[in-house]
């Protein structure tokens, strides 16, 4: 019941903020934490759940991106259409990305990932027929139903509601059959499989589902930003995104929501007057100081405020 | 292709590459001892460069002096980043994943002080280790002096490693942490200092390597991020995580591979090559394929 009281205040901020707030570059702006807040979650499903690392996220996100603007802009497909198709390349990615991860694991793992990341970026650079390389990728078509063009406003719902889905359907997995031998996973590797449960198929699905949302995530921004270029998509957004699931905090359903937007709005409060140029080395100094005094993250901490605010009791599952 | 050709490519990929190993050095020693893996690693080779770009060319100090400084900043730095990120982290109980993110910030916090300080402009570096133009032949081949003193600086650091780690008591200890920190500990042997000395040849090591690699790629952001980082985990792969001197020839065989992926494929994919071959070598043989001996050190 109190839970439900949770999504429905999530939900109605959601629909209050574009209506309280007209200013365009507010709205873009989190737009695009809704955006990041969408591929931390499937971080926080894949490093907190399952426990997979990836430092290659900015190749799904690339993948998704280039693939749903190649697909409408080139092929004339509808936006719906593409973003769809931007998903399903970007999971057989993380499909194929998932192989290494039956033998390795921790940092060469990551390495591998990073590697991914790498191919997917010179890619990106070197096959300019395809994604414009340097000279970036034009005119890919915004938002629109019939012949009428979305408002910033209602862009906005839209990514709210794909967001409040996305963490619905990791809810409902972490509460499955499946999402428990997830975590049985993190805990112990060896011994889920003696347990009879088969940890290749679970990884394959982890890394299935992460890329699915990073490739999700890709494709909205590509149609909201209507340009592409490679910048976006190089290692250091690859760490920004795992940072902003440890910063979340990674045991946590609200942990991904909470880094992504977190994330994505403090260099905004950080751009003081005369103080523009250190802005980017202030956020990267704080996310330091927050791993390392809060190792939990920041979920746990704001959701414990909420309790206490509106005196909720602590439930015994732990989740939401 | 003419022979002369291949022993040209030889010679400059053998060079590039050993110092793609000293950066993977970094990473060794850190593992070494501390089993973490420092992703600021590249970081101390990009602030290598600029400390010695500010003493020699800014300050005007000599080279040696400004060699000597720029190592003994980068060495204070490495005591620095165990103080204030290994140790807060281990106390308060994170795991492996925060120190990777933390040191994942702490990279993108170097570029960006930099790029406020010194501005995103690459900087010519000083022709200290001969210029453009001066080169030794031998037989058909040139051998540009560059290339030369970095082989000759490399060689010296590696009798010096040699040296410290199998001819004096600290390395001895150091050997002992590395295999069994707890054992070593109940000897009386005190991990602290080893620690310490860990991450203070790791980041002296790699700095060196930025200074060595600035005449390539000029004293630029390029050094503090980007796929030379990248590289430099794969040598320190190839030699096992644990080999430093099969680190060194896991990044000579990088450079020499990329160096002929150029040659006979296309430099534009020379980067997704050496990547897949890392994958590769990941995935079929991840103990290490330079790792003569099957334990540390």
């Amino acid at each position: 019941m109190k839970k439900l009281l949770f999504i429905a205040g999530a939900i109605l901020v959601i629909i209050l903020f574009p209506i309280l707030n007209k200013n365009m570059y507010h709205l873009y702006l989190m737009n695009r934490a809704l955006i990041h807040a969408i591929l931390a979650t499937g971080l926080v499903f894949l490093t907190g759940f399952a426990g997979q690392i990836s430092l290659g996220q900015a190749g799904f996100y690339a993948i998704g991106a280039y693939s749903s603007a190649y697909f409408t802009v080139k092929l004339g497909m509808p936006i719906p259409v593409g973003i769809i198709i931007g998903i399903a390349i970007s999971v057989l990615a993380g499909f194929l990305l998932s192989i290494p991860s039956f033998k390795l694991k921790a940092f060469f793992l990551s390495l591998v990932t990073i590697a991914f990341g790498q191919i997917v970026w010179m890619l990106v650079i070197n096959l300019t027929p395809i994604t414009g390389g340097p000279y970036g990728f034009f005119g890919i078509p915004f938002y629109s139903v019939g012949n009428n063009m979305l408002s910033f406003g209602q862009v906005f719902w839209l990514f709210g509601a794909l967001l409040i889905l996305c963490v619905y359907i990791m809810f409902r997995i972490k509460h499955s059959h499946f999402g428990r031998a997830m975590l049985a996973m993190n805990d112990d590797d060896v011994a889920t499989e003696s347990c009879g449960i088969s940890t290749k198929r679970l990884k394959i699905a982890a890394f299935g589902f992460a890329a699915g949302l990073a490739g999700l995530a890709g494709a909205l921004y590509a149609h909201l930003a209507g340009f592409l270029s490679p910048e976006p998509f190089t290692f250091f957004e690859s760490s920004n995104f795992v940072a902003m699931a440890v910063v979340g905090g990674l045991r946590h359903m609200s942990g991904g929501v909470v880094g992504g937007i977190g994330l994505t709005l403090l260099p905004e409060f950080l751009r003081f007057g005369g103080w523009e140029n250190y802005y980017l080395m202030v956020t990267s100094l704080i996310v330091i100081v927050v791993i390392i005094f809060m190792p939990m993250g920041l979920g746990p901490i704001i959701e414990n405020l909420f309790r206490k605010i509106f005196r909720l009791k602590r439930s015994n599952t732990k989740t939401l | 292709m003419m022979l002369q050709d291949i022993l040209q490519n030889i010679v400059s990929g053998a060079s590039i590459g050993a110092t793609y190993g000293l950066v993977g050095l970094g990473v060794v020693f850190l593992w070494l001892t501390i089993s973490r893996i420092n992703f600021a690693n590249i970081s101390s080779a990009m602030l290598g460069a600029y400390l010695f770009y500010t003493f020699y060319t800014m300050v005007n100090l000599g080279f040696f002096l400004s060699f000597v400084l720029s190592v003994g900043v980068i060495a204070l730095y490495g005591i620095g980043l165990r103080a204030f990120i290994y140790e807060p982290i281990r106390k308060r109980g994170g795991g492996r994943l925060e120190f990777v993110v933390a040191t994942l910030m702490l990279c993108t916090f170097w570029l960006n002080l930099i790029i406020v300080t010194y501005g995103a402009l690459p900087k010519p570096f000083p022709p200290v280790f001969g210029g453009n133009k001066d080169f030794i032949t031998i037989g058909s081949v040139r051998i540009p002096t560059l290339y030369l003193n970095i082989y000759l600086v490399i060689a010296v650091l590696m009798v010096l490693i040699y040296f410290i780690l199998n001819k004096t008591l600290i390395g001895k200890s150091f050997r002992a942490a590395a295999q069994n920190r707890e054992a070593a500990a109940l000897m009386g042997i005190d991990v602290k200092v080893t620690t310490s000395l860990s991450f203070i040849m790791a980041t002296c090591v790699v700095g060196i390597a930025g200074i060595l690699l600035a005449p390539i790629y000029f004293v630029s952001l390029e050094l503090g991020g980007g796929s030379i980082g990248v590289k430099g985990f794969a040598s320190a792969v190839l030699g096992g995580l644990t080999n430093p001197y099969g680190t060194i020839l896991g990044g000579i065989s990088l450079g020499l591979l990329e160096n002929f992926s150029t040659l006979y494929i296309s430099s534009t994919y020379r980067d997704i090559i050496s990547f897949s071959v890392l994958v590769a070598v990941l995935i079929l043989k991840p103990s290490g394929i330079f790792n003569w001996k099957s334990k540390k050190i």
